[in-house]
């Protein structure tokens, strides 16, 4: 049960702009660990340019689970994450971050930040927190599900991380 | 081992490049341990630096317990002391090998989801090294419990804690049949051992095996309800369920053998459906109450795959009160 990546980013037209993001990726070998990052960063962007404003979704790729909520305000989350962790959690992970992130960067330097920018360092603590879901959110199992999200398969299609 | 720092580098040049014959090529490593050349002890730490590349080799891991083998034949030493009732525990270094194998088994475990050939060893190790030991069954029960509550849909890991209760059970049965046999002879059961320390240390750990059984349903029953949708959690549960209702039912096949010539494991599944079908139905309490668990898991979750594996397991519920 593991999370790769945590980002936060800003959903502007057309592009997805990056503002802060952490990573775990102590469990891939040495050599491969600077291109997943890179994958995990394009795919993160990707990701919040394909979802609508006010949207929550989880989205398959390869062995991978990316959990995106994209806000009405554009602010936006992905986490990565692989099967076996709860879709719950990682969405009140989410939810939470960005939150925290709104009340602490101020919003007219979301639409041309960048992670070099940016003065926000909470997500690697969130990252290395929730990677035992039961101990960073003992409730989720007793709170009532979010409202329906949509497990889409992007293995085969063209729509969405073609490339990887 | 290799004595120069040339031959080293050429060993380890080897195990990385082609490690699907790396202990095959001459010089063949059996060779090399057989002529004393070569110290097990050094082989098994190549074997295992080996793993964390490869954490799947089956070469590896047949090579690994080859070398096991021959260290635990081979040594003077005893690899088995004698208990206080007539039991034998293992020797402290063969203790020591246990421990490391299921640490080098562990870490595979950790590199590769669903590592059989890992588990299997691990499983080989408990049967052939440490002779199915009591307290070390125990002890593997409690440590992986949250290794397998971290990783979910690791089936193998699942079966591993299978083997462990069936094992126990097996055991027990065992264990109890030699004591009984005791006292019908009523011969003085003990050989009193020569000091007070010794006496306290190999006292035999007390098992409850239906509390233990029972932990082991509630662990099943926190895991679906915190992580719906696996269907690796609901077939541990029928596993669990079938062993908690035929603990006093026929005896239990053997664990499966590894590497051996006993091949009933590829037969395993038939026979268990046929000694599901043999024997008297579990009792109606038990059933009532995975059927109202059922009822639970259903009534809140809104997790598509979790209600499917829910029938699942309600159907193979009504197929064994048949």
């Amino acid at each position: 049960m593991k999370l790769y990546s945590l980002s936060v980013l800003y959903k502007s037209e057309p592009k997805a702009v990056l503002l802060k993001a952490a990573y775990d990726v102590s469990s891939f070998s040495f050599f491969q660990r600077s291109s997943v990052q890179e994958f995990m960063t394009f795919t993160s962007q990707l990701i919040v340019e394909r979802s609508a404003k006010g949207s929550r979704a989880s989205v398959k790729e390869q062995e991978y689970l990316c959990h995106v909520y994209v806000r009405n305000d554009s602010l936006a989350g992905v986490v990565i994450a692989d099967s076996e962790y709860p879709s719950r959690v990682a969405f009140t992970l989410l939810e939470k971050v960005l939150d925290e992130f709104s009340r602490e960067v101020d919003s007219i330097s979301w639409p041309v930040g960048s992670p070099a920018t940016i003065l926000y360092s909470a997500l690697g603590d969130h990252l290395s927190r929730y990677q035992n879901p039961r101990e960073a959110d003992p409730m989720s199992k007793v709170q009532a599900e979010l409202d329906e999200t949509k497990i889409i398969l992007a293995r085969k299609q063209n729509s969405c991380c073609a490339i990887m | 081992m290799a004595e120069t720092s040339e031959e080293v580098a050429v060993l380890v040049q080897r195990v990385v490049k082609d490690i699907t014959n790396a202990f095959r090529r001459n010089p063949h490593m059996k060779e090399l341990i057989l002529s004393g050349t070569l110290n097990p002890i050094k082989d098994l730490h190549l074997g295992k630096l080996a793993l964390t590349k490869f954490p799947k080799s089956p070469e590896t891991w047949i090579h690994r317990r080859w070398v096991l083998q021959h260290l635990i034949q081979e040594s003077s030493l005893p690899s088995f002391v004698m208990k206080a009732n007539l039991g034998t525990i293992p020797a402290e270094r063969t203790q020591r090998l246990i421990q490391e194998e299921m640490e080098v088994c562990g870490e595979a475990a950790g590199r590769y989801p669903s590592n059989y050939n890992a588990w299997s060893h691990r499983i080989w190790v408990l049967q052939h090294l440490a002779k199915l030991d009591v307290k070390i069954l125990l002890d593997e029960l409690s440590s992986t419990k949250h290794w397998a509550s971290m990783h979910i849909s690791d089936h193998s890991g699942f079966h591993y804690r299978q083997f462990l209760l069936k094992s126990l059970i097996s055991q027990t049965v065992i264990d109890s049949s030699v004591l009984e046999q005791n006292s019908l002879r009523n011969e003085p059961a003990l050989v009193l051992p020569k000091d007070e320390e010794a006496a306290a240390s190999t006292e035999e750990p007390r098992i409850n095996l239906p509390h233990l059984l029972e932990e082991e349903v509630e662990f099943s029953t926190d895991l679906i309800d915190s992580y719906p949708g696996h269907e690796t959690l609901w077939c541990h549960r029928r596993h669990v369920f079938y062993l908690q209702h035929h603990l006093h039912g026929p005896q239990l096949s053997q664990a499966m053998e590894v590497d051996g010539l006993n091949d009933s494991s590829k037969h395993g599944y038939s026979q268990e459906t046929k000694r599901l079908k043999r024997t008297p139905a579990p009792d109606s309490f038990g059933l009532e109450m995975e059927h109202r668990f059922v009822d639970q898991v259903l009534s809140t979750c809104r997790n598509v795959e979790q209600a499917k594996y829910a029938n699942a397991y309600r159907k193979w519920l009504v197929t064994l009160s048949q």
